[in-house]
Parts: structure tokens; sequence; C-alpha cells
């Protein structure tokens, strides 16, 4: 690689460890919402 | 500031700093638009292909996971032919799509199935990941391979492909442009397997189960597996889902030995204090915690509801985790630089083809030993 001191993927990106606890929160609100029938059969195309 | 801010009345002076913080959420919202219109292409092509080619095995036989880099590509050649790409990268956020769809995934695994009717493939994916994860490693380490690179192409041929790699650089702290060169050839070896497998199982003649268990342990991806999987018949994609499941399961594991022995082995240094359980917890990906607690709440779930009732919902989170894989896979695509594959050289190719051909053979020989009595009723 030609840079001696890239960042590494959790110093590149402050949202790195955000957008992991944020994929959590987002993918179980969906299934909570799918299970409490919020998200009704049908709707997802 | 510079002077010529300095000589500008301070009203007019918020305009240029409103406009340059309106663009800093504009690009990469204009960026979501983008793979959200390239996914709802994807899901068109998806469903409409085999309706405009009745009759073709082969349009009935491409699945999302083709047109979605395909179109990821086509959009990451346009957008860099208008010079726009750079800007609207800041939408492509693969890592949040496909650990978002990976939260969704374990909402389709229930614990009990799994502990009951795959002791085989718990079996299959131990010793599969352990041998080829191990001879990545060690043969990466024979070419002189960083050793992050060496962890994130060990993850990704042992696993389950680009999802592996991106948990296994947060466990390694590896570098944005090793995961985006992992994933490169994890996609570029698992668009072939998707037709391959399938047709040489048929010409080895191996039953449904051997060849459901030797393409779950063999391709990395998730989505191809069901892909290649579906190609070989309902029987070979129940236990191809069950034997990549399983997989999946063991990334967390996979991850937290990472993150041990990077944390305590490779960057201790004699000066240096030694890591607390604390770095294993700022390391440890944070989403594998979603993917259980989604397999747990819908084996509870499952209980309290009647089979259909309980199909259905499981159902519409899998087409919302079809959604997120979609986005993912069109970001990847979206993201793909040739720049990536040709700076790393040769040697990550050779370690991964040849991890690629040990995985496909030692996974015959188990997916043989371990499944032959194996039918699914």
């Amino acid at each position: 690689m030609s840079n001696q001191h890239p960042p590494t993927v959790g110093e590149h990106t402050r949202a790195a460890i955000n957008e992991d606890w944020a994929a959590t929160i987002v993918g179980l609100v969906l299934l909570a919402l799918v299970i409490t029938g919020v998200i009704p059969t049908g709707l997802v195309p | 500031m510079t002077s010529d801010e300095a000589a500008v009345p301070a009203t007019t002076r918020a305009t240029p700093g409103a406009a340059a913080r309106a663009a800093a959420w504009q690009w990469p919202t204009l960026g979501v638009l983008v793979v959200l219109v390239l996914a709802a292409g994807t899901r068109a092509l998806e469903k409409g292909v085999p309706e405009w080619f009745a009759g073709s095995d082969l349009a009935k036989a491409i699945e999302y996971p083709v047109y979605a880099i395909a179109l990821g590509l086509l959009g990451n050649a346009v957008l860099t032919a208008t010079g726009l790409r750079d800007r609207l990268a800041g939408g492509f956020r693969t890592e949040f799509f496909i650990k978002t769809g990976l939260v969704l995934l374990g909402a389709s695994i229930n614990l009990k199935v799994i502990a009951t009717a795959a002791g085989p493939a718990i079996v299959q994916g131990i010793v599969l990941i352990s041998a080829v994860f191990l001879f990545t490693w060690w043969l990466g380490g024979r070419l002189g391979l960083d050793d992050r690179l060496r962890a994130l192409l060990s993850a990704a041929v042992s696993i389950c492909g680009v999802s592996a790699a991106i948990a296994a650089a947060g466990a390694v702290q590896a570098r944005r442009e090793q995961l985006a060169y992992s994933a490169s050839l994890v996609i570029a070896f698992a668009l072939p397997s998707i037709f391959v497998l399938p047709a040489l199982a048929s010409a080895l003649g191996l039953s449904p189960e051997v060849a459901g268990a030797w393409i779950g342990g063999n391709i990395d991806t998730t989505a191809a597996v069901t892909a290649a999987g579906t190609l070989s018949g309902e029987h070979a994609l129940a236990v191809a889902t069950i034997v990549k499941v399983t997989q999946n399961a063991l990334i967390g594991v996979v991850v937290v030995a990472l993150t041990a022995w990077f944390a305590f082995r490779v960057e201790r240094r004699p000066d240096a204090e030694r890591p607390g359980a604390g770095e294993l917890w700022r390391r440890f990906p944070k989403f594998v915690l979603g993917f259980v607690a989604a397999s747990v709440v819908t084996t509870w779930y499952l209980t309290t509801v009647g089979a259909a009732e309980g199909k259905a919902v499981v159902g519409v989170a899998n087409d919302l985790r079809t959604w997120f894989l979609i986005l993912a896979f069109v970001s990847i695509g979206l993201e793909f630089r040739v720049a990536s594959l040709r700076e790393a050289g040769w040697r990550p190719v050779v370690v991964f083809a040849a991890a690629t051909v040990a995985n496909v053979v030692l996974a015959l020989g188990l997916a043989t030993v371990l499944f032959s009595g194996f039918t699914v009723t």
C-alpha cells in the first residue's frame, strides 16, 4: 500500500462504531415492527 | 478564516457555511438515493426477467445478487465517467446495509432447529472453518501478506464472505482498502461459484443433501449460497441453508478469537500495556448481538403463534433482509475499485484462490462423510 500510515477501519470513520449500533437498532426495530404487525405482510415489495 | 472571508459581512458569511453544511449531507443523501434506485431496479429485474424470458432456465436461475452487483458496477462506471462517484460515495453504506441485513437474518434462524437438525452442519462448520481459516492464514504468511489482510481473507474464505470480512475488519482494525479488496475478491469468486458448483455437483452425481452441504460449506456469501442451493433443488437448498446458517452463527466465535489474538499477540509491544477486557468489547462487532437477539426473539415469538402466522411474519422479515442485502450488493458494486485489486498485487489473489480450492476439496469430503445418510423430510 502506498500510504505508510493509512487509517484503520475504526479510525477512518468515526461513524463506524455508530454504524454497528445503528445497524443493530434498525434491524431489531424493523423486526419488532414486523412482529407487532406495524409492517404487515405484502407491504414490503 | 481567510482574509477574504473576514472582509465579508457576518450575515453574508453565514451563507457559504450553510451551503457547505448543506452539501455535507446533500451528497451522501443523493448517494443513498442512487443506491435505492438501483436496488429498486434489481428487484424489478429479479421479478421481471423470468417473466420476460419465460421458459429460459438461465433467466430463472439468475438471482438478485447478480443483478444488484451488475447494476452497482454499471452505476459505478457511469458515476465515475461523470465525475460524481466520489461525491456520492458517502451514501454507499455497505457496512450498515449488510449488518442490518445480518441482524434481520437472525430472525430466520430458529436456535432449536439448528440444535436438533444441524448436528452434522455444526461439525462440518467447525472443522471446515478451522481448517480453511488456518490454511489461509498459513499460506498468507508464507507469501508475506499483512496480518490484517491475512485475517480478512481467512475469515472471508472460511466463514461467509463479505460479512465475515466486515466482522473480522472490525476485530483486527483492518484498513478500509483491505476490506474493499477482500470484498472484491469474495464477489469475484462467489459469482461464478453460483453456477459452477451446482453443475459440478450434478456431474459428480451427488445426492441433493450432499450437494447442499457442499454448496453451503463452500460458497462465501450467504446470498450466493441461497442462489446456488436453489439451482440444485429444494432439498439441496434446505441443507445448504442449514450449513450456511451454522457458519454465520460462528462469526461471533471467530471474531472474538481474532479480537483476542490481535489485541494480545499481534499488536502487543514490549513497552505497551496489556490490552484489557475493555479492548475486547470495543472491537467486538456489536451487530453480532443484534443477530443473536433477533434469533432469540423470533424463536420465542414462533412459540406464541400458529405456524402459518409465524411463517408469514418471518417471510416479511426475510423480505426486508433481502432489501438490505440488495442495498449492500449494489453498494459493493458502486464502491468496487479495480485500483485496489491492482494495488494489492497478485499474492492475495493466489492465497484466496488456493484457499478456495482447499475449501472445495475439504468441504466435498466432509459433506460426503457427514450428509450421505441425511435426508430432508
